[in-house]
């Protein structure tokens, strides 16, 4: 017990510190896309000059801020889920069943970071992005052009990130059922909604 | 069946890849006498762009799939050869430069970049050929074009060729196309004249289109390298067959379609010109630095360029012979 | 076989895996049972690619837009303004409530941010009036469904990017449908205040002060008409009316009502991209549950079967009314409309319902679906904001929701409510 809750607390911490970087991250690609977007607006009608790369580039940010800020909302129980027919269940049986659960979701998970792995370096990571290029110099004379793998990268991450959640998770879960609750760091509910 | 081929388009069912699809389906499934079943998906729902599908030919889990230079020229830039303009004349030259050995050169580069997984079949036509169109004037001569702004794809080189042109391009979602013909963000695109029907572009105000057909709509069957070469020898007999089958009924396919296509855009309004051959001269004058550009900027570029235009000259040779015979 | 994943599916929703996971488990699960192991590659790579679209752009930036005309006072000003139309009216801050909602319906795509942000104002207004706590919380969860049924909506962009639909389309289907709803309510306020003898909200306003009033709420109001012009003028997309609206609630928040500071921005930013990004897995995670939807061929099975209970399409579609709102009970609008849009949609289809008028009746129905016990997010959130317990409210909103229901009936089975503002317009041929 007391290694598995050194275990827990240092999760606690990594997961916590890498979450934190990865919200901010977030909230810098949500003002990225905004003015990107604006940009192609305000280029295609009022200067009558469309750009090539603030679509891309928009789409490049949203897919970040979701790899990155997702595993935040599920660490805070943001997934939805039917929770209607199993509350009726004594907690201990709960436990159990929510156990499982988390098993599913951790193979979901260890599955799609193989497959991930395989797609950011197979033929598809190859691809170039259509419009997008980094200097690769100071003076902005030799340009990179961008492989779609920086953007997949993202849900890789993003993958990554859900895995260290989904085992801190299951170790709380696994420390509850042994009734050690009350040592238990709380993961911070924010509020998290869906479309509706 | 003992074959299961899974092929895929992101078009829909009046586009002339379909068209392919069906006479390829039934021939495959008729001449390998049921040993081969094909299963068609035409749509987005196995994939939906050229990046997703082509990783779906290279790990098997789609067979057959066709994309356009562009959906292929982020894997393979040099794909774009197609899109240069004015290197094939007409219909004939391209069809023969197609069915030869300039396919097969570049089956071996995509087959070399792609780890030996993504194999060319054949390229057939989508659409027939691309020609310029404009909501502003005639265009007979190059000078014409200066300063329309031209709607391209985002992608280097057709925007190379309208710059070279000197109008300016301007990247535009095919979606948006529409609207931005209407509210002047553009005022010409170059495609097919199905495209410009299907889309209703006239009505948005598009009313000139030159007939200068400056670049081949090429489509490019791909198929999946291990799973065709799994098959043994007389099945994939069978499926080169199909792809031959396939390739005549998109050169056919577009060249009935446009027919109904062009009497609705003059009976419309339009303005339909038919550039002279000076005139057609002049454009390919102009279009030049696109070839350089071509062959310094694109990777194996110079490689492409060499097997197509050595392809066209064997084919204009060869049809030129054939016409001194069969004209006199 | 592989069709079996639609049971495995259902049976590890019911105890309690959430969307996301079930939506790849299943499918999975069943493709590796049938040896197609390559097949679990294209779910990766469609969950990718379905997340990867400019379309989608628009669920973040409607997101932000609520989010910060919410912060910047705006949601204030409305309400002053329905009380100088509607407060004189016997049952005037119920009335109050739903106008509201129907006003803030233009700017958000939201019922839970509907919710939130009027019922903290109006639930405590309304008690100090005298109105009963679980009437005040009932009213407010029953109007904020308007929310996403006016446009802007993010359950009508996730429909139809699922489904391929113009979400131009879909906005303008849903104004007529938003609007009977309000008026359904305003009406069932009309009765229920004659009644019980609700309290009169103020004196009747001069025609002077409702002037003044709206122009308070000018800007805000303003919301929706850029948005709405935008996109039928053809000028903008609707993503890049969400964003033209970001910047408008910005420059209003910030410059024009001083009542926003930038010291709040990172937080609105981080709590708009949490939550877009948990829809945007989902979506994602849709495309790739649709591509076994397809390799299976489960709408072809479907409206075989289907078609084995009845030909009459309005039968039918009475039968998916049903169906609908038995979903909704259980499930929250997005996921639900995620699932079962790929598996519906074309049934309905084929049997020649208008496409758009078909996802009018699964977003109004799966809407009203967020009102009803036991899972209905803004009971929740209507007992979050109010301190009332979710099932006093569940019990105070059932005469609201027997109204809803009689106005999804009319929507379902008179095509004309939703189509002729789409067909008019040209957006639906
Ligand atoms: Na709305
Ligand atoms: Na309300």
């Amino acid at each position: 017990m007391k290694a598995l809750m050194a275990v827990v607390t240092l999760l606690y911490w990594v997961n916590g510190t890498l979450l934190r970087i990865g919200r901010w991250i977030g909230v810098v690609a949500v003002a990225a896309m905004v003015v990107a977007i604006l940009v192609q607006v305000f280029f295609r009608y009022v200067l009558n000059n469309a750009l090539p790369w603030p679509d891309e580039a928009a789409r490049f940010c949203m897919l970040w801020m979701t790899g990155l800020m997702a595993p935040t909302a599920f660490r805070q129980g943001g997934f939805a889920a039917i929770d209607t027919v199993t509350a009726a269940l004594p907690k201990r049986a709960f436990s159990v069943l929510m156990l499982f659960l988390l098993a599913v979701s951790l193979t979901v998970l260890t599955v799609g970071v193989q497959i991930g792995y395989k797609e950011v370096t197979g033929i598809g990571g190859r691809f170039a992005t259509a419009s997008l290029y980094v200097p690769t110099s100071f003076g902005f004379d030799d340009w990179y052009r961008v492989p779609r793998s920086w953007m997949m990268w993202s849900l890789l991450v993003g993958i990554a990130l859900l895995i260290l959640v989904n085992i801190e998770l299951i170790l709380h879960r696994i420390v509850s059922l042994l009734g050690g609750d009350d040592a238990l760091p709380s993961l911070d509910a924010a509020e998290v909604g869906g479309a509706e | 069946a003992d074959y299961k081929i899974r092929a895929t388009a992101n078009s829909n069912e009046n586009d002339e890849d379909y068209d392919g699809l069906v006479v390829f389906k039934n021939y495959v499934e008729a001449a390998s006498n049921g040993a081969i079943e094909v299963e068609l998906f035409i749509g987005t729902q196995l994939c939906s762009n050229g990046a997703e599908c082509l990783q779906g030919v290279a790990d098997g889990s789609i067979d057959v799939f066709v994309s356009t230079s562009s959906g292929a020229a982020g894997l393979f830039p040099y794909v774009q050869v197609m899109d240069l303009p004015y290197l094939m004349s007409d219909d004939r030259i391209a069809e023969s430069v197609l069915s030869g050995e300039f396919t097969r050169t570049m089956r071996d580069m995509a087959l070399e970049d792609s780890g030996d997984t993504i194999r060319l079949m054949t390229i057939g036509n989508t659409g027939g050929w691309r020609n310029f169109a404009n909501t502003k004037r005639r265009i007979a001569e190059p000078s014409d074009m200066e300063g329309l702004k031209i709607r391209t794809v985002v992608a280097d080189l057709p925007q190379e060729l309208v710059k070279a042109l000197g109008a300016s391009p301007t990247p535009i979602p095919w979606p948006e196309l529409f609207t931005s013909f209407q509210t002047g963000v553009v005022e010409g695109s170059k495609n097919g004249i199905t495209d410009i029907m299907g889309m209703k572009f006239p009505d948005a105000g598009l009313k000139y289109v030159t007939l200068d057909g400056h670049a081949y709509m090429g489509a490019m069957w791909w198929m999946s390298n291990q799973n065709f070469m799994a098959m043994p020898e007389d099945m994939r007999r069978v499926v080169v067959d199909g792809f031959y089958a396939l390739q005549q009924a998109t050169f056919a396919s577009p060249k009935r379609k446009s027919i109904a296509a062009y009497e609705e855009f003059v009976a419309g309004g339009g303005d339909l010109y038919v550039p002279t051959p000076a005139q057609k001269a002049a454009f390919k004058e102009a279009a030049t630095p696109v070839y350089d550009w071509f062959k310094s900027n694109v990777s194996r570029g110079d490689e492409i360029f060499t097997a197509l235009t050595e392809a066209v000259a064997e084919a204009e040779a060869e049809i030129g012979a054939d016409l001194a015979k069969d004209l006199n | 076989m592989l069709i079996w994943f639609l049971p495995v599916f259902l049976v590890l929703l019911m105890i309690g895996l959430p969307v996301f996971f079930g939506l790849l488990a299943a499918p999975g699960f069943l493709l590796w049972l049938n040896g197609q192991e390559r097949d679990i590659t294209l779910l990766y790579r469609n969950l990718y690619n379905g997340m990867d679209s400019f379309p989608l752009m628009a669920i973040p930036f409607f997101m932000l837009a609520g989010e910060l005309m919410n912060r910047g006072g705006i949601t204030l000003r409305l309400v002053e303004f329905a009380q100088a139309l509607m407060g004189h009216l016997r049952g005037g801050l119920a009335h109050v409530n739903v106008l509201s909602s129907m006003l803030f319906a233009g700017l958000s795509g939201s019922a839970v941010a509907d919710t939130s942000a009027l019922g903290s104002m109006l639930i405590p207004a309304m008690e100090k009036q005298g109105y009963s706590r679980k009437f005040a919380a009932a009213i407010t969860a029953a109007s904020s469904v308007i929310g996403p049924i006016i446009p802007p909506s993010g359950i009508m962009i996730i429909y139809a990017y699922v489904m391929g639909e113009s979400v131009a389309a879909l906005f303008l289907a849903g104004i007529v449908p938003g609007v009977m709803v309000g008026l359904g309510l305003m009406f069932m306020v009309k009765v229920m205040a004659d009644r019980y003898d609700f309290p009169v909200a103020s004196r009747r306003y001069t025609w002077g002060e409702r002037g003044q009033a709206s122009l308070k709420a000018f800007f805000p109001l303003m919301t929706p008409v850029i948005i709405l012009g935008g996109i039928l003028a053809g000028i903008f997309t609707p993503t890049e009316a969400a964003a033209i609206a970001v910047a408008y609630a910005l420059v209003i928040g910030l410059f024009v009502l001083k009542t926003l500071r930038v010291s709040e921005l990172p937080d609105v930013l981080a709590r708009a991209g949490l939550t877009s990004a948990v829809v945007l897995l989902l979506v994602g995670a849709a495309m790739s549950f649709k591509t076994v939807v397809s390799l299976s061929h489960a709408p072809e099975h479907l409206a075989e079967f289907i078609l084995t209970l009845t030909e009459n399409p309005l039968l039918l579609l009475f039968l998916i009314n049903l169906l609908l709102f038995v979903v909704g009970m259980f499930l929250d609008a997005g996921p639900a409309i995620i699932i079962l849009g790929p598996i519906l949609g074309p049934v309905f289809t084929s049997l020649g319902v208008d496409s758009v008028h078909f996802a009018i009746i699964m977003c109004v129905n799966l809407t009203v679906g967020l009102a009803t016990p036991p899972m209905g997010l803004v009971l929740f959130v209507a007992s979050a904001v109010s301190g009332e317990r979710v099932t006093t409210i569940a019990r105070a909103i059932l005469p609201f929701l027997a109204v809803e229901i009689i106005v999804i009936f009319l929507i379902t089975f008179i095509p004309a409510i939703s189509m002729t503002i789409p067909r008019i317009t040209g957006f639906v041929n």
